[in-house]
Parts: C-alpha cells; structure tokens; sequence
C-alpha cells in the first residue's frame, strides 16, 4: 500500500498557518495562534511567483523576492506587509479594492497591530454572533478610510498579528468604533 | 542566493497530494472566499487522480485543509459506503496520514455529496460540499460573462422569475435541489444540489463551509453565523421536503430527510438518507452505548 511521509517542517507550518488564518477570517476578532511570530509564516504560506506584494522591511521585502513574487507598490500588491501602520495612511489609500465584477482582486493587508489595547471596536457581521466587541491599536483615522474604500464587496481584508497571535478582520465584517 | 536555497530535496510525493503551489493558491482564494461569503472565486483546479465531475473541488479543498491530526467523513447523497465516498475518504488518508470515520461528531473535516448531516455541526468543522455547477444563473444566462455582470449589480429577478413560473405552472416551488439562496444579503449562491432540506442547516451555523466546483474551477464560502436565505415571496413561505412523517424501515427513527425506495407493489418505503445516523440508532437500538449528537431536525422540525 502506498504509504506516504509525513509532513516536513514547512508543510506542516503552513498548514498550521492558513488553519490559524483562516479560523480568524471566518470568526472575525477571535485570536488564533500562529505557529511563529511575526509575519514571515504567513509570507510562506501565501505568497508565490503568481503574487505582487509589498512589504515595508528589507527583511520581509528579501523573502517575497526570494518565492519569486514580485516586487510592487501599495497600489498594485494584492498582498501587503507592513510592520508598521502608523504613517502608512497615505500609501494604503490606493490600496486595491477589487471591483464588484472580481471582487476578489481586493488586497489582503497583513500588519501588526498590538491586540487589547488602543481604540474600543465593535464588529458585527458574517462569522459573529450577534455583535463582538474589542480594542486594537490602530492609527485613529484607518477605520474611516476603509469604510471610505470597502464599498461591499469591494474592500481589502486585513490580518492583524501581533506575536504569535493572529486577528482577522474581512471586508464583510462592520466595524463602529466605539 | 544559492541554487541550493531555492529548492527542496527530492520527494517520492508530495505530502497530501497537491504540490505546494497549488496549496497556496488555493488558501488565497480560500481566504477571500470567506471574505466575500457566497461570491464565486475562481481558482486553477490542478488535476487530482480522479475525474472531473466526480468531486475533485471538494477534493482539493480537503487536501489544503487536511493534515496528519484531522479526521475525515466523506458522504455521498447522505452515505458513507457508497464507491465514490469510500474512494474519496481511502485517497485523502492514504496521501495525508488522516483518520478516517464515519461518524459526524468524530470528523474534524466532512466532504459530502449533496447532502448536510443530520446531526448539528460544531465550531470546529469544516463542511466541504462538492459543487457540480456553482453558478446560479445559469439557467437564466448561460453567458457566464453576463452573469458575472448581474452577480456584480446583485441582479437577480430572473431567478425571482422561475420561481414564480413555477408557482403559477404547478402551485408550489418545483425547485428539488440546489435552491438559490441569498448570502449575507448581498450575493446569490447555489447550495450545491443539497435538498431543500438542508438549505436552512447553513444558515447562522456553527460550522465552515466551503463549497468547491472543480470542472467549473470556483469557489465559494459561508462562514459561520452568515445569513442564508432561500429565495421566497414573502407570501409563500420556504418548505422542506415533506418528510417529518416518514419513518426509516431499517433502523426506525423519523423526522430526518428519507431515500425514497420504489417497490414492485408500487408503493414505497424510506430509509435514512444520513446512514450512519441510522446506523447509529440501530446499534443504540440494540443496547449497544452510542452517543447521538442533538440534530438541526426535531421531530421533522427545524429547530437550532
């Protein structure tokens, strides 16, 4: 019978990896582990050469050309990775957004974001009962600009890490800040 | 950067079949399909050794989802003996090191044919449905660029349009399976061809869901605690199968939805469509200790 090897060390980080992205997709505001902190896991297990992304660190910058993915601006990734959202507000203002045709040209946008401390949220919507409050240190003027840009179901989705924790927030989910 | 760092060393397989790339593409399109819950995302459907048609969307949903810790129920129209579900459930362990069951409540992962179980399904499970036409419209448009076009200004009235030619051809809804549903308000999804029956289980359910078309190469989801509305005038209300009466010949137990069974007298006889749910209650029957999950149907009533 055909017996196949288990997983290797990158297999088995990935797998692990979209299961905690994609729970927190799916359950806006619940915490899901990463199996490592920081942004790097997710790098690898999303991104290839079919992929344009953008990422604020050199380092993080290294490893997307190293998948093969290419090299572009806030404007053009449909994966961006910023270790920082303070002062990025201008750039993520043409961040892609889809259309309502291919709504799934919409950006993902990873940053780490502290979880449980700066502005008090409530999100309702798909994947929560009822209505969920939280508190995410988000620069102040970021959740008008995306109501501003996530004309449902147009909009980028956004995952928020913070350690090993991650915290994801899909343009379906509304957000009134608090 | 050396040569080195840019490849692996040599594999005999791939871990759970699919290479790393089609993995990957697969969890982007996975993510913004629960982003955007009930939009088709379409995504490259690689070749899985079996044929398309046959179920190779849920397929490669599972094989991106499964690991060596998961457990995994495939049904086929409610059974888990039939060929194409016993064929699907050996493959996926065979290439991942996966447990499989038959049981609902053991399953960290059910792939299934046009059916949803009986019983209730928890935080933790992931439903992949297999998707033989994941467009709605098509009757209505067969140019899919068109449909994309009403999908993209919510422009469903000749949807509304069959249903009320049906109702004024025959006086009720005609629609079997696979009933067009509204997703969280915005777009209209095909269930796959699950019964009536089964529509209202994915409404505000506990569970994932991925719906996968691998011939059509689309994808879509409804996360969990998502609106899902069969389309209805608000006049004549939405109705299941008629099958809250039927009792199931082999294990007794009624109020779950029934295979109907044609006899040579000309009547008919039911069983279970779920059958391991019926399985379950006959060796409960015979005083063997087998825990029943609470079911979405009480009593042939929709109750969760």
């Amino acid at each position: 019978m055909l017996t196949v090897a288990p997983p290797d060390a990158a297999e088995a980080r990935c797998n692990a990896t979209f299961e905690a992205l994609m729970w927190s997709m799916a359950r806006p505001g619940d915490v899901r582990e990463l199996p490592e902190a920081g942004l790097t896991s997710i790098v690898e297990a999303l991104i290839d050469r079919e992929c344009v992304a953008y990422a604020d660190s050199p380092d993080l910058s290294r490893q997307i050309a190293d998948t093969g993915a290419v090299l572009g601006d806030p404007a053009t990734a449909d994966h961006l990775f910023l270790d920082r959202l303070e002062g990025a507000s201008d750039a993520l203002a043409g961040i892609r957004c889809g259309s309502a045709l291919y709504p799934d040209d919409g950006a993902t946008l990873v940053a780490q974001v502290a979880h449980g401390s700066g502005q008090r949220l409530r999100l309702t919507g798909p994947g929560i009962d009822g209505a969920r409050d939280m508190a995410l240190a988000l620069p102040a003027e970021f959740w008008a600009m995306r109501e501003q840009l996530c004309a449902y179901p147009e909009g980028f989705d956004l995952l928020l890490v913070d350690g090993r924790s991650v915290i994801g927030i899909p343009r379906s989910t509304q957000i009134e800040v608090l | 950067m050396t040569l080195a760092a840019l490849t692996k060393p040599w594999a005999a397989t791939s871990y759970g079949f699919l290479d790393a790339s089609a993995k990957r593409e697969l969890r982007r399109k996975m993510l913004k399909a629960i982003a955007v819950p009930g939009c088709q995302m379409p995504y490259a459907s690689r070749e899985v050794p079996m044929a398309r048609g046959w179920g190779t969307g849920g397929l490669q949903v599972t094989l991106t989802l499964v690991n060596p810790q998961s457990t995994i129920k495939v049904i086929d129209q409610g059974a888990d003996d039939g060929v194409n579900a016993a064929s699907i459930r050996r493959f996926i362990s065979r290439v991942s090191g996966a447990a499989e069951t038959w049981d609902t409540l053991d399953a960290s992962i059910v792939q299934s044919r046009h059916r949803v179980p009986e019983e209730t399904m928890r935080e933790d499970q992931i439903l992949v449905l297999q998707v033989p036409n994941p467009e709605p419209l098509r009757g209505v448009e067969p140019n899919m660029s068109i449909a994309r076009q009403m999908h993209a200004d919510a422009d469903y009235g000749r949807l509304w349009l069959t249903l009320y030619e049906q109702l004024v051809r025959k006086g009720r809804i005609m629609q079997g399976a696979a009933y067009p549903s509204l997703v969280n308000g915005r777009h209209v999804m095909t269930p796959s061809p699950i019964p009536r029956w089964d529509v209202p289980k994915l409404n505000m359910a506990r569970h994932l869901t991925f719906l996968s078309a691998g011939r059509e190469k689309r994808l879509h989801a409804v996360p969990p605690f998502t609106r899902v509305e069969p389309l209805v005038f608000s006049d004549r209300p939405y109705r299941v199968e008629d099958h809250a009466d039927l009792v199931c010949r082999r294990s007794g137990i009624a109020g779950y939805f029934m295979n109907e069974i044609p006899q040579d007298s000309g009547g008919s006889v039911f069983e279970v469509s779920d059958s391991n749910l019926g399985i379950k209650a006959i060796r409960r029957a015979e005083g063997e200790a087998v825990e029943i999950g609470a079911t979405w149907y009480e009593n042939g009533e929709y109750s969760a």
